[in-house]
């Protein structure tokens, strides 16, 4: 496969039944995704089995994806939908975060000695959200998308999605001011 | 104090974007599940004949094209009046009987006795997996029933309830089929046209 294919053109190759080529689109969007799978869900696992089931689920469907030219934001919405169903099922088991250093790529040397705490705060505050603001807060300024790409995503209203964005900022400051004090 | 705000949650959202490695076995693991499932285009030919595509023609090849059709129907209508006494039928609905009306799905009812539930949705790969699409909520009906009508395209499906949001259910008066990726409870459709 050429390194400049766009993902229309992988897509179809694969519906005409090259099923290696999948792995194409698998290596193109695993690492952008994965980032929200694992904000949202709050750890490694979870979010590796949200990646794999959108990608398995995209797979079957892929003859209903309707622009290939934008598979990864089609992509992405299968995502989006299969963190909402994993949280919720998780929803009620208790919870043990743990904080995966080794996910984050690059934080040691990005990042000065001491940050790691201040890391592990946001990541448990986020934790903390509820699940539907922390979906509002990831997609509006970790994934920068706009209040009209929220709402078509997501089929919520842009005044919601407005107001689940400021709580959970309200919310992130309030459980983060102990650190900010510190 | 709205610029402090402002800039503690750029603060927390740039922590954020710091890109998230996953195991490098995803790939393949992906690519196993995958290869497990039935291939696109499977069928070859038949899948060609059967994808809409869409075809340029040049003013040159139209105005051929509708000389040929003229062609046909003119020889078609000499043919037509000189059997005319024992045509069974007349030519043109033998060349082009009236097509049927198609439609590419069908309303199913869905119905699953939940006395305890506080919400009931139902999941498939008709609606992507999406517990909250509208179309596929649930009512209560009285005495623990829930159910609702929602349009399935015509095929094999693979479908499951969700109770409260959390609880998958299969469909006790379905087939039961395993999910073999995940091992959730799921349940199979055929829906076919109406005759």
């Amino acid at each position: 496969m050429e390194a400049g294919s766009s993902d229309a053109v992988v897509v179809a190759r694969v519906l005409r039944g090259d099923v290696e080529a999948f792995r194409d689109l698998v290596e193109r969007y695993r690492d952008r995704y994965a980032r929200y799978a694992f904000h949202m869900l709050g750890n490694r696992e979870d979010a590796e089995e949200a990646l794999q089931d959108a990608f398995v689920r995209a797979y079957r469907s892929l003859g209903r994806c309707e622009d290939p030219e934008r598979f990864g934001a089609w992509l992405f919405r299968i995502l989006v939908n299969r963190c909402r169903t994993l949280g919720a099922r998780r929803g009620r088991r208790a919870r043990t975060f743990v904080v995966d250093d080794t996910a984050l790529l690059g934080a040691a040397e990005d990042h000065p000695a001491g940050t790691t705490a201040w890391r592990e705060e946001i990541d448990r505050a986020l934790q903390q959200l509820r699940g539907d603001q922390r979906e509002a807060f990831l997609l509006k300024y970790v994934e920068d998308m706009g209040y009209d790409e929220m709402s078509q995503l997501t089929g919520v209203g842009v005044s919601a999605l407005k107001m689940r964005v400021m709580r959970a900022c309200e919310r992130l400051r309030e459980l983060l001011s102990e650190v900010y004090d510190a | 104090m709205r610029d402090e705000a402002e800039q503690d949650i750029e603060q927390i959202a740039r922590e954020l974007r710091v890109p998230v490695a996953v195991g490098r076995s995803l790939d393949a693991r992906i690519m196993q599940a995958v290869r497990r499932l039935p291939r696109h285009a499977r069928f070859g030919l038949w899948s060609r004949l059967v994808t809409p595509r869409t075809v340029t023609v040049t003013p040159l090849v139209w105005g051929m094209l509708a000389a040929t059709v003229a062609g046909f129907a003119v020889l078609g209508a000499m043919h037509a009046s000189a059997d005319f006494h024992r045509a069974a039928k007349p030519i043109a609905s033998a060349l082009f009987p009236k097509p049927k009306a198609a439609a590419s799905s069908q309303r199913v009812q869905f119905v699953l006795v939940a006395p305890d539930a506080k919400k009931v949705a139902v999941v498939g790969d008709f609606n992507g997996w999406d517990a909250s699409h509208a179309a596929y909520q649930a009512q209560q009906r009285g005495g623990g029933v829930w159910s609702v009508t929602a349009p399935v395209p015509l095929g094999h499906h693979r479908y499951s309830f969700v109770v409260d949001d959390s609880v998958w259910v299969a469909d006790p008066t379905a087939p039961r089929v395993t999910d073999y990726d995940y091992g959730m409870p799921n349940s199979a459709i055929v829906v076919q046209e109406q005759k």
